[in-house]
């Protein structure tokens, strides 16, 4: 049996906020936006936490480079934002994206609402890459990266800059 | 902060602009004054990412959340009638609407499931779908009729 159909089997009997992050990964997994990937296997083992890859966008700065983003969801998802952040070897070097994977970015936090998803954060962070003009670290990375909680939504974030 | 519970009756009507889809009697809230036993939830959140049990909250919070909920009230509940310019489903559990279930009709025309919007607007009075804040708009609707 594949993963889709066994999720599809059992996606009745559960929390709504299962449920909806049921019916997200299946219409990720049929119709995925060009660039964006789940890891189908990672899901497979917690419905909580996803690993999505993501291409650098072709005619931009991260164009051939491949990220990986991790997704954690509360039982109080959609209502609570997911915790979001870039993982493992290729960190994109961007003024908003800390070394340790922290993305700064008001979606995530401030701005948060229900009617967002995992595919149009996908799509905000995918885009947010596209309009970098200068592949560089956040001017306070070093400092950030020694002293912040491992919970990017614990930081107070001070969102200045929309440019990029 | 009586006043901030008090139902409104006569003028819920106002609410629809124009008041072409619901009609007078799906606008009223089936249910009729809630009782105190639904409003007091053991955890309440001044602000999405806060939550707190009842009796933690400050006195600012308290009122905050009574102005909330007492607005969230004079929200319209209509029943989705299927019209194909609506959305069909409610963005907030990703469900599709059935004809005649209950909906909340937010002042900038967007619907939900009753459940679904309440849980958010404890949270925050915005609309999901377009971030219009639900409080100044329904005062500019009172303004305006």
């Amino acid at each position: 049996m594949s993963l889709v159909s066994k999720m599809e089997s059992k996606s009745s009997a559960t929390s709504p906020s299962e449920r909806r992050l049921h019916k997200e990964l299946l219409a990720l997994i049929k119709e995925p936006p060009p660039g964006v990937k789940v890891d189908v296997d990672s899901v497979g083992k917690n419905l909580q936490e996803w690993k999505i890859n993501i291409d650098g966008v072709e005619g931009t700065l991260y164009e051939g480079e491949h990220f990986q983003l991790l997704f954690k969801f509360n039982n109080k998802y959609p209502f609570d934002s997911p915790e979001v952040t870039f993982i493992g070897s290729n960190i994109p070097v961007h003024p908003h994206v800390y070394s340790n994977g922290h993305i700064c970015l008001s979606i995530l936090t401030d701005d948060w609402s229900p009617a967002l998803s995992v595919q149009s954060v996908c799509l905000s962070i995918s885009s947010m890459l596209s309009s970098c003009r200068e592949k560089k670290r956040p001017p306070d990375n070093t400092l950030y990266v020694k002293t912040c909680n491992k919970n990017p939504k614990k930081t107070k974030w001070w969102y200045h800059d929309d440019t990029v | 902060m009586g006043n901030c519970l008090k139902r409104s009756a006569a003028d819920d009507i106002s609410l629809l602009r124009g008041g072409n889809e619901p009609t007078r009697e799906s606008s009223a809230d089936p249910l009729g004054p809630p009782l105190y036993s639904e409003i007091i939830q053991p955890v309440f959140y001044p602000s999405p990412s806060v939550s707190r049990p009842a009796s933690h909250l400050t006195e600012e919070e308290q009122v905050k959340i009574a102005k909330r909920i007492g607005l969230i009230q004079h929200l319209p509940i209509g029943s989705y009638d299927g019209c194909s310019k609506k959305s069909r489903e409610c963005v907030i559990c990703m469900v599709e609407f059935s004809v005649e279930e209950a909906v909340r009709y937010l002042p900038c025309m967007h619907i939900y499931h009753v459940s679904c919007i309440d849980d958010w607007l404890m949270r925050s009075l915005t609309c999901p779908s377009c971030m219009e804040p639900v409080d100044a708009a329904l005062l500019t609707t009172y303004e305006t009729t």
